[in-house]
């Protein structure tokens, strides 16, 4: 920046020249550079100023159109995620076939404390121990009067505990509404229904979840809001159910069995009207699931469905079909049943000695395994293996409960031929007792594929023809020949032909080999034989009674008598007429008097 | 004193002064302060206790200490601006030791008659001294680094101690308060373009160290960023104070919803809602119309404040009255931004309206240095 001087040389001497005085020069100059300097600094300072105002001016603009944005947004109250998920507490109705509720909800309460709030946390935790005896005192008075805020006590209540509790009159002391589960019938079905837990819990509600059977395959449409509370009905029917369950428990406890499973099935439909495994337990008190022993101790453990056994002779009857459907014999071809059959080192021996030969019928009502094994030499491993596929014995069963999908079948790792001859009568090969009736049903409507199912339907199914009608009725009538004629013969029923096979398989050591003394009798059955409308498998699991003086534990034995009088229980409940054969009435002609 | 002396024609004395008193920024501040009144009461739930009372009596109060301010000459507060300056720094410094603490922070000095914050009454000092500092300092130096240097430090100094109380919201005043003081005195450009850089590059910087060992700033410091950058993330948490002020403004619409009609701040859905947040119940009571009213009330007085400096030869009052006019407008625009949601919630109080007896006093204080620089300005 250059300076014009305050005292110019050359104005001064100038000046000095003209006599003025030289001062006037310099107080000229500086009066001037004041001037501009502050003329410079107001310049300045007016354009920060200005770069102020336009600031300060934008500020106002983007507080005002803010606040015309919000002043014009409608005032919604936000919900954070997470605490705004409703609890869905409804769960609709489980009903069977007829409408009469299987499962259905009410309302309790729940009770829970806020110790914080709490007046006299020693005389609350005295008296609720004095309503609750299951509640320990010393945990009570440690939560209430610690730092907790929050406590629950009891996740169900009835009337009369919450009145007692309302009593104790501490406001520390709060009630929360609560749907829960409930199985009016108790024990009834139990395995099918499995039982509920609580979810997400709230104090104001709770998620019931099913956590077995029906309750959990149908959870999401249980709770589904969308369905409004639309009931779930069940092929079973309640009044069979509670006859077949009183007659198993009572030929369990007569066969001194430590286990039974019956399934009684629409040979139609496919649907399931009762469905038992013993021993049960109570879903409105589910008990926890074992820690230890074997799972099928637990009264969890669903037979019917879960328990994959060898069912034995049971199997014979669908070599025997078939054989026959491959054209390879007829009912009445006979087969060399000398024995013992040799192969390998494998012996394949009969119960009895049944002499030199015996029809394809007889082999069935007599039960003769030689001669099944034969049939099976013939039809060979991959054929019988298609066959037994078509009838659904090599998959898990389909039906809706969670536990079916612990049915898997267990099948030798490589289908031999010594494996085809023992698969022949049903060894070495588990299915479940829900498998063999949905294969006998097969044979039982005329030979079309049946799958199982717990849901009412509203018509038969029409499934795959396994086998022709014509194999099918020649497999129902040795059938029925087993009961009249054969190792079944307490399995008649006055009024209902009952045709059906045998099954006693002795049980299987945990580590191999098999016991001399354990077995598991089973009987599937199909009534009316004529004209079958159902089928029923009877299962025990280690019967053993005395009859005649000896101890007993085949099936003809065991399972049959109970089968028998099941179907004599359930058979009139179904709606069968009995079909009563006239008797002879001897002595009596007919006369026409003249 | 200064080369513009020569430009002195009269300056009142007397009790002639008070004809000089800037009557129209008094009358808007008393009108600022009675909206303040109103919405106390009406906070209160139609109450004049706790809050609307003690106001009054403050405001009372500091309209007598901001006239008996502009009766003193501008002249003397210039000579005295070192000592305040310096002593509000001593009290500042020493509030670790002596204060209480309130609200989790330790802002307060009591002394008996009233609990006092210093870091308050260093809003006016700062802006005080680096007026005076910048009327003694010649033209010609104004942007000399080390000129600039020890201004800097002079902001820098009270703006450590009273983030460290912690009180974010003052030590951020202070700093563009400051700033905008160097800013009108002429300080060049390029210093202002450097900070500008710098503190974006510090941004970048504390958002880095966020979850490393070398973390900038607290915790909840970060909470506060996050909520201002997305409230909806947490609206019963950290984001509780902006949704429920932004219901409370959408709630109030154009016209309001009528004096003691507004639900969001009298059902206590509203923390802090007689300090920091009582524009919200401004705006949801009176509406948008109310709420642009009071932003203008705040404009004229600046406006009044800017005019009156433009037309003051002296150096000192002309900064001063800039300086504090500034200092209020960041103080209404950043809490209203803050309730609004533009900026993350700092915690500054708006000025007159909220209850608070430290700022209220130390505003009116600052007002009478204006008005004294109006009244003494050489006309």
């Amino acid at each position: 920046m250059t300076r014009t001087p305050l005292r110019p040389l050359a104005r001064i001497l100038e000046a000095r020249a003209k006599g003025e005085n030289p001062d006037a020069i310099e107080r000229e100059n500086t009066r001037a550079r004041h001037e501009e300097m502050r003329d410079g600094a107001r310049a300045r300072a007016e354009g920060r100023l200005l770069v102020l105002g336009v600031m300060f001016f934008c500020a106002y603009a983007v507080i005002g159109v803010r606040m015309g944005l919000m002043a014009n947004s409608d005032p919604v109250e936000p919900r954070a995620a997470a605490s705004a998920a409703r609890i869905v507490a409804q769960r609709a109705d489980i009903t069977d076939r007829r409408g009469r509720v299987l499962a259905t909800n009410i309302e309790t309460h729940s009770l829970y404390a806020h110790p914080q709030q709490m007046i006299e946390p020693e005389r609350v935790a005295e008296a609720l121990v004095k309503i609750f005896p299951d509640l320990e005192f010393k945990r009570l008075t440690k939560d209430f009067t610690g730092k907790r805020k929050f406590v629950w006590i009891k996740k169900k209540i009835s009337p009369e505990q919450k009145q007692a509790v309302f009593d104790i009159g501490d406001p520390g002391l709060l009630f929360g509404p609560r749907e829960m589960r409930l199985y009016p019938n108790g024990k009834l079905a139990a395995h099918v229904l499995g039982g509920y837990s609580f979810g997400k819990e709230g104090v104001d509600a709770a998620e019931v979840i099913g956590v077995a059977g029906v309750e959990r395959v149908f959870d999401d449409f249980l709770r589904d809001p969308a369905e409004e509370g639309k009931p779930l009905q069940l092929s079973l029917d309640l009044t069979v159910q509670a006859a077949a369950e009183q007659v198993l428990f009572g030929g369990m406890k007569l066969m001194n069995a430590k286990g039974a499973a019956s399934v009684l099935m629409d040979v139609q439909t496919g649907e399931v009207l009762s469905v038992v495994s013993l021993p049960d337990f109570d879903p409105n008190d589910r008990p926890r699931p074992p820690t230890e022993g074997a799972p099928d101790d637990s009264p969890l453990f669903n037979r019917a469905v879960q328990g994959v056994y060898e069912l034995g002779s049971t199997f014979k009857i669908f070599t025997a079909a078939q054989a026959m459907e491959l054209g390879l014999v007829n009912p009445s071809t006979v087969i060399d049943i000398r024995g013992p059959l040799k192969w390998g080192k494998h012996r394949i021996r009969d119960f009895h000695n049944y002499g030199k030969e015996l029809s394809v019928t007889d082999i069935i009502v007599k039960s003769s395994n030689i001669g099944t094994a034969r049939l099976a030499q013939m039809v060979g491993a991959k054929r019988q293996q298609e066959f037994l596929g078509a009838l659904g014995l090599l998959e898990k069963a389909p039906v809706e409960i969670i536990e079916a999908r612990g049915s898997t079948p267990l099948l030798p790792p490589n289908w031999s031929e010594i494996s085809t001859m023992t698969i022949s009568y049903g060894h070495g090969i588990s299915v479940s007792p829900m498998h063999l009736a949905a294969a006998y049903a097969t044979v039982a409507n005329g030979g079309t594929r049946v799958v199982p199912t717990l849901l009412k339907q509203a018509g038969p199914q029409y499934g795959e023809r396994v086998m022709s009608r014509q194999v099918a009725a020649a497999a129902r009538e040795m059938l029925r020949k087993v009961v009249t004629d054969g190792t079944a013969s307490f399995g008649e029923v006055p009024g209902y032909a009952v045709g059906g096979k045998t099954g006693s398989a002795d049980k299987p050591k945990p580590r191999g080999g098999y016991y001399k003394d354990k077995v598991i009798a089973t009987f599937a059955s199909v009534f009316p034989a004529h004209d079958p409308k159902y089928v029923l498998v009877v299962t025990l699991d280690e019967p053993e009674t005395l009859a005649l003086g000896e101890v007993r534990r085949t099936a003809g034995w065991t399972a049959v008598p109970v089968a028998a009088e099941m179907i004599n229980r359930v058979a009139p409940l179904l709606g069968l007429r009995p079909q009563v054969e006239p008797g002879q009435l001897a002595g009596i002609t007919l006369t026409s008097s003249n | 004193m200064s080369y513009l002396e020569h430009t002195v024609k009269y300056v009142p004395a007397g009790p002639r002064k008070v004809l000089y008193v800037h009557w129209p920024i008094t009358l808007l501040l008393v009108a600022v302060a009675a909206l303040g009144f109103l919405m106390l009461y009406s906070v209160a739930g139609g109450s004049y206790t706790p809050w609307a009372e003690p106001q009054m009596k403050r405001f009372a109060v500091g309209l007598v200490l901001m006239l008996g301010i502009a009766l003193v000459p501008i002249w003397f507060w210039r000579n005295i601006a070192l000592v305040a300056y310096l002593g509000t720094l001593a009290l500042l410094a020493l509030v670790p030791f002596f204060g209480d603490v309130g609200m989790g922070a330790q802002r307060w000095i009591d002394l008996g008659i009233m609990r006092l914050q210093p870091s308050e009454l260093m809003k006016i000092a700062l802006v005080m001294l680096l007026a005076a500092y910048y009327d003694w300092l010649p033209m010609s130096k104004v942007s000399h680094p080390i000129w600039v240097a020890l201004p800097v430090i002079l902001i820098l100094i009270p703006t450590a101690l009273v983030l460290q109380q912690p009180d974010l919201g003052t030590s951020i005043l202070l700093l563009l308060g400051g700033g905008a003081v160097m800013f009108i005195a002429g300080v060049h450009w390029a210093y202002f373009a450097a900070v500008l850089t710098a503190s974006a590059g510090l941004v970048a910087a504390v958002f880095r160290s966020r979850g490393t060992g070398w973390q900038l700033l607290n915790d909840y410091q970060y909470r506060r960023i996050d909520t201002f950058l997305d409230p909806s993330a947490d609206p019963l948490g950290a984001g509780y104070h902006i949704t429920q002020s932004k219901i409370a403004l959408g709630s109030g619409g154009w016209t309001g919803r009528g004096f003691m009609q507004g639900t969001q701040s009298r059902l206590n859905f509203l923390p802090e809602k007689h300090t920091d947040f009582i524009f919200t119940t401004l705006a949801e009571e009176f509406g948008f119309l109310g709420a642009v009213s009071l932003l203008g009330l705040y404009a004229l007085i600046i406006f009044f404040c800017i005019v009156s400096a433009l037309s003051n030869p002296n150096r000192f009052a002309a900064l001063l009255t800039l300086g504090i006019a500034t200092t209020f407008f960041f103080f209404f625009a950043v809490n209203m931004s803050m309730v609004m949601g533009l900026l993350p919630v700092v915690g500054v109080p708006l000025p007159l309206v909220s209850y608070g007896g430290s700022a209220m006093l130390v505003l009116m204080a600052a007002f009478g240095l204006v008005q004294s620089a109006h009244v003494h300005k050489p006309r």
